[in-house]
């Protein structure tokens, strides 16, 4: 169980990012956090990894293990020399994994298991993506966060990727918690949307969400 | 050469700097740092004059003095992240301070010349079992470190998440810096130990290896410079840290020319 509490959050002097949010994830949910980009998605997931401290407010995290496959490739240096292999290996040996078989598991997995020997920076956004869920599977994660995994890779790849998390979901019974701009697959695939607005969030089902931002983006154009 | 003492000790302590220098200056190029190593250079000059001062062991003081140093850096930059470039100025203005105010009172009746530029003639045995003891504390805590460092360096919020425990590694990390800085500083000098960090990196770069293979390929590219440069300047009898960078500069000028003519001679 994943629980935050009237949690606020602004940095040192700023205006606040995020204000009074609340939100209870049970095991086996799969949740996409969704909303306009600066409404403070982001800024919710790096409290929840416990990447900022909020400033008041709860975050209560009872899951096992916790992985975080970050937003995109561009956000790491694409000239870092470092292979595919090295990344696993050292993940592993940060995990305490002792069976060093995991890294081909994990790969082959994610069907690239062939480009252990590549250059991370050598990659494509599609295959950067699959290794780093590789990555963040090998500790057989209880909760999985993603911030957008959609960025930065080809139609191909989306459509391989948001059906593979689905199956993890329901079939490994692993929760997700997804900070997703593409609404088609986010609609598709959750039990429950949170909503952020403004540094404010709700949750409602895919249906209340797709009424909201309907009656959202329909109100912006009339006043254009 | 090698008949006589001081260059026997000078060559001991160049191997055992040609390695822990590009593997220390690795994750310093890669985290962007390399301006500490700057800062803790010319904060170990003030750690030399006050073991000079103290008649102490100048590098086992400098090492002291930098070690401090690093921590004060480090926990600042965590205070006061958004003035960390601010933080390295004032080190460096307090640590240059304290040098030059000792050495120019007249107080220390020692040749610091040779800490400044390097020297293949000043050191000594007891220097050597210094630097082997720095050394050898080095290289076990990078084993010991390697993959929450490689992790912190590729990919800090990942590591984080991970488990790593990114403030301890950082301060362990600033200590690694100091003892680098003061086992490189009676050969090199103070002036020019963050080339002798940073360049076999920059050149080990160039072939666009993984981490593991540029680590290797750095310690090589050191090791190259550093036996140029000592032979060079006894030969030439000049300061082997001034002769030291230029070679670490042609070998990487030498490398990337040979990288743009290799595609050249393929079409």
């Amino acid at each position: 169980m994943l629980s935050l509490q009237h949690v606020s959050f602004r940095y040192e002097n700023g205006p606040y990012l995020l204000q009074d949010v609340s939100m209870d994830v049970a095991r086996g949910n799969y949740i996409s956090i969704v909303g306009e980009n600066g409404s403070g998605k982001s800024t919710l997931v790096r409290l929840i990894l416990g990447l900022l401290q909020p400033n008041s407010g709860t975050i209560t995290n009872t899951f096992r293990h916790c992985a975080y496959v970050p937003q995109r490739f561009d956000t790491l240096n694409r000239q870092f020399p470092i292979t595919v292999q090295e990344v696993m290996n050292c993940q592993r040996r940060v995990l305490g994994l002792k069976d060093r078989d995991v890294i081909r598991r994990s790969l082959e997995q994610m069907d690239v298991y062939d480009l252990r020997d590549q250059l991370m920076g050598s990659l494509s956004g599609g295959q950067c993506q699959k290794v780093l869920i590789a990555r963040a599977l090998m500790g057989e994660p209880d909760l999985l966060i993603f911030d957008e995994p959609s960025t930065g890779i080809d139609v191909k790849s989306q459509l391989e990727l948001y059906p593979f998390m689905r199956s993890l979901n329901q079939e490994q019974g692993v929760t997700i918690l997804t900070v997703e701009h593409n609404l088609k697959f986010a609609v598709k695939n959750s039990t429950k949307m949170f909503h952020v607005v403004n540094g404010h969030g709700h949750f409602c089902s895919p249906e209340e969400y797709i009424q909201e931002y309907l009656s959202e983006n329909m109100g912006r154009d009339s006043h254009v | 050469m090698f008949e006589y003492a001081f260059m026997q000790n000078a060559f001991i302590v160049a191997i055992l700097i040609s390695l822990v220098c590009p593997l220390i200056g690795m994750f310093l190029v890669l985290r962007r740092y390399s301006m500490i190593g700057d800062s803790l250079a010319h904060a170990s000059l003030a750690g030399v004059a006050l073991g000079l001062l103290l008649d102490l062991n100048p590098i086992l003081s400098a090492f002291g003095l930098t070690s401090f140093f690093g921590l004060l850096i480090e926990a600042l930059r965590q205070r006061f992240r958004q003035y960390a470039e601010l933080i390295l100025v004032i080190i460096l203005s307090l640590s240059v301070g304290i040098a030059i105010t000792i050495i120019s009172s007249g107080v220390v009746h020692a040749n610091v010349e040779s800490f400044l530029f390097g020297s293949i003639l000043t050191v000594t045995r007891q220097d050597v079992w210094s630097v082997l003891f720095l050394s050898v504390v080095s290289l076990a805590m990078i084993v010991r470190l390697y993959p929450q460092l490689v992790l912190l360096t590729f990919d800090e919020d990942g590591a984080k998440i991970a488990g790593v425990r990114y403030r301890l590694i950082n301060y362990a990390f600033a200590v690694l810096v100091a003892a680098t800085i003061s086992v490189s500083i009676r050969i090199v000098g103070i002036l020019v130990i963050s080339s002798l960090i940073a360049l076999p990196v920059a050149t080990a770069l160039q072939l666009q290896k993984g981490f593991r293979r540029t680590m290797e390929l750095s310690v090589l590219f050191s090791f190259l410079d550093l036996m140029g440069g000592l032979f060079l300047s006894y030969w030439i009898d000049a300061a082997p840290g001034g002769v030291t960078a230029l070679v670490s500069v042609a070998v990487l000028l030498a490398v990337i020319a040979g990288r743009s003519l290799v595609p050249a001679r393929r079409s």
